[in-house]
């Protein structure tokens, strides 16, 4: 079973939500099988990040209207939630149908979205930067749980 | 009584930034043509007034997400060229790879991405992706190569910061670049392949008479240097831009036009590039270029595709050549800044970009240009849609529409560069109520 978490994001503000925890789960270390990785350009580079994973976490800024800081788990129709600042209308819903139609979108995908206000400059604002603790456990959460379908045999 | 109808494209897909088109066409001709580019100003050359010059290349990094490099380069030559800055030979050629890393992610994201649904009739890259896999399974594969010689030297590939005054704040080992030269190596067949399924494509054809401008270096391909050349005869170097070139502001673009001086539109990017410096192109480029011999006779802005296609080779080799003779340069030189104006000029995906940056004696930056090339290239995207508008006005207004889009398309239009893009309206407006 081969499990990626990929955080999704540019260097700027809140937007690095997603490089953000990517940067703190490696550092915290995953069970054997899952491997983090980062993507700056969802919306060419996905299909590269999920070649031979079997299930998948995203995670990404999101404007959903929520609480600023809000961590979600999002169905699959939410993916417009998905901050794109990406040029050329580049997104992570046109990353992943990229994906889909190389046959390289895994069965399992869970999406993790982080309510983003705006930041300054480089750096995530106050309420996202406290929101990466809480996203962190939800992504562990997540992956335990595609670990024991996949070990189980559940779909 | 005279017929007059309308065509409007209000927001254009496949291109980057916000803009559309408005064509109106009386009696069978067109009355009026305007690319609209409504993308707000982004004031760029007023808040990096102030800031020091050790700032710059990575806050021009910013202007654009697919070409930084490009804002990076033009930059620090101004700055060089402003303070004397000697640049080592090996900083000299680690730039040219980076370039061919940004040349070759900006060309196939195009070429698949942009381009090619509209030689095959698809409305997006993802129904590309499902009726032509092995393709843009290839396209991504040659695009991951240039991503990652800009991580290699930039550090990142959005925004990259490794580019300072003199070099590159971390200067890669032989190493990590012979990894690299092996697969460029690799590659090289892959993007034959890919140039060769373009050549399958029902591509237009629409050769017109235009000016192409270049820059043009003594015995290389243009990336960094050279000269500033025109297929009509135009020949200045980068500080002499004002003098060859003038910006103007039109009504209905938030980007300036760009002519030259005492003629008018011209072209710059990819097909200008190939035109000007056939000579300089790599051996396997060069044959590439050959075998199409009849999309270069005359200049064609929807030969574009093959230009991108044949410096995809350019691009591959070039970084072959620079990792096989590959030492790690010393570091960046010191330097101090001086009251003085540098001039750069570089060939960014999309064509000649020039920057002057103006610093003062402590080296805050005084005043800053910035002429991308999609400005320039304008008044040259009217000019051919205003040839092309009356051959398919016959056709059903959806057919026309997308003539007029693809066309655009083809010269690659970076808006937010520029300033962002499209939204096309075609009006036909006719007293009869036909239209």
């Amino acid at each position: 079973m081969r499990v990626r978490v990929i955080g999704v994001g540019t260097p700027h503000g809140d937007d690095a939500a997603g490089l953000a925890l990517a940067a703190r789960l490696q550092a915290a270390g995953l069970p054997e099988g899952v491997r983090v990785v980062s993507c700056q350009r969802p919306g060419v580079d996905l299909p590269d990040v999920l070649a031979g994973a079997d299930a998948a976490v995203l995670v990404d800024a999101m404007r959903s209207g929520r609480a600023p800081g809000s961590v979600a788990r999002l169905a699959p129709d939410a993916l417009p939630l998905l901050r794109s600042v990406s040029s050329h209308g580049l997104g992570v819903a046109n990353g992943l149908a990229l994906a889909e139609a190389l046959g390289r979108r895994p069965r399992r995908l869970a999406l993790v979205g982080i309510e983003g206000v705006g930041g300054e400059g480089d750096a995530l604002s106050p309420e996202v930067r406290g929101a990466l603790d809480v996203a962190a456990v939800l992504v562990r959460s997540l992956v335990d749980e595609l670990l024991a379908d996949a070990a189980s045999g559940r779909d | 009584m005279a017929e007059r109808r309308t065509i409007e494209v209000g927001a254009l897909a496949r291109v980057e930034g916000e803009g559309a088109l408005h064509v109106a066409i009386e009696d069978g001709a067109v009355a009026e043509l305007r690319l609209d580019i409504y993308e707000p100003p982004r004031f760029f050359e007023a808040f990096l007034r102030g800031r020091s010059v050790t700032e710059l290349p990575d806050l021009v990094a910013r202007i654009c997400g697919i070409c930084p490099v490009a804002y990076q380069m033009s930059t620090v030559h101004a700055l060089e060229s402003a303070f004397q800055v000697e640049v080592h030979p090996q900083v000299r050629a680690l730039r040219r790879l980076y370039y061919a890393g940004e040349w070759l992610e900006s060309h196939l994201l195009h070429m698949m991405f942009l381009a090619a649904p509209d030689y095959l009739g698809l409305d997006d890259g993802i129904a590309v992706a499902r009726d032509h896999r092995a393709e843009v399974e290839r396209a991504l594969r040659l695009r991951a190569l240039g991503n990652r010689i800009l991580v290699l030297l930039g550090g990142r590939p959005v925004n990259p910061v490794g580019v300072c005054i003199g070099g590159f704040h971390r200067a890669p080992s032989r190493q990590e670049l012979a990894d690299l030269g092996d697969e460029l190596r690799r590659a090289r067949g892959e993007a034959e392949a890919l140039l060769h399924w373009f050549r399958g494509l029902p591509v237009p054809v629409r050769p017109q008479p235009l000016e192409l401008v270049a820059l043009r270096h003594a015995d290389e391909y243009p990336m960094n240097e050279g000269r500033v050349v025109s297929s009509d005869g135009l020949d200045a170097v980068a500080h002499e831009f004002d003098q060859a070139f003038e910006e103007h502001q039109v009504p209905h673009s938030t980007a300036l036009h760009s002519r030259i001086r005492g003629r008018g539109a011209y072209l710059v990017g990819p097909l200008a590039r190939v035109w000007l410096n056939r000579e300089r192109l790599s051996p396997t480029a060069r044959a590439a270029l050959d075998s199409l011999g009849s999309r270069f006779a005359q200049p064609d802005p929807a030969a574009s595709v093959f230009a991108r296609g044949i410096e995809v080779l350019e691009a591959i080799d070039e970084a072959i050549r620079v990792i096989d003779a590959y030492e790690p340069p010393p570091p960046p030189p010191g330097w101090s800044p001086r009251a003085a104006t540098g001039h750069g000029a570089t060939e960014a995906p999309r064509g000649l970009l020039y920057i002057s940056v103006t610093s003062d004696a402590r080296g805050e930056v005084e005043e800053i240009r910035i002429v991308p090339p999609t400005a320039q290239n304008q008044a040259c995207i009217e000019q051919d849609l205003r040839g092309l508008v009356p051959t398919v006005l016959d056709r059903p207004h959806d057919e026309t529409r997308r003539a007029c889009e693809s066309a655009i398309r083809d010269y690659d239009p970076c808006i937010s560069c520029s300033v962002h893009f499209l939204d096309l309206t075609v009006e036909r407006r006719s007293p009869c109520g036909c239209g």
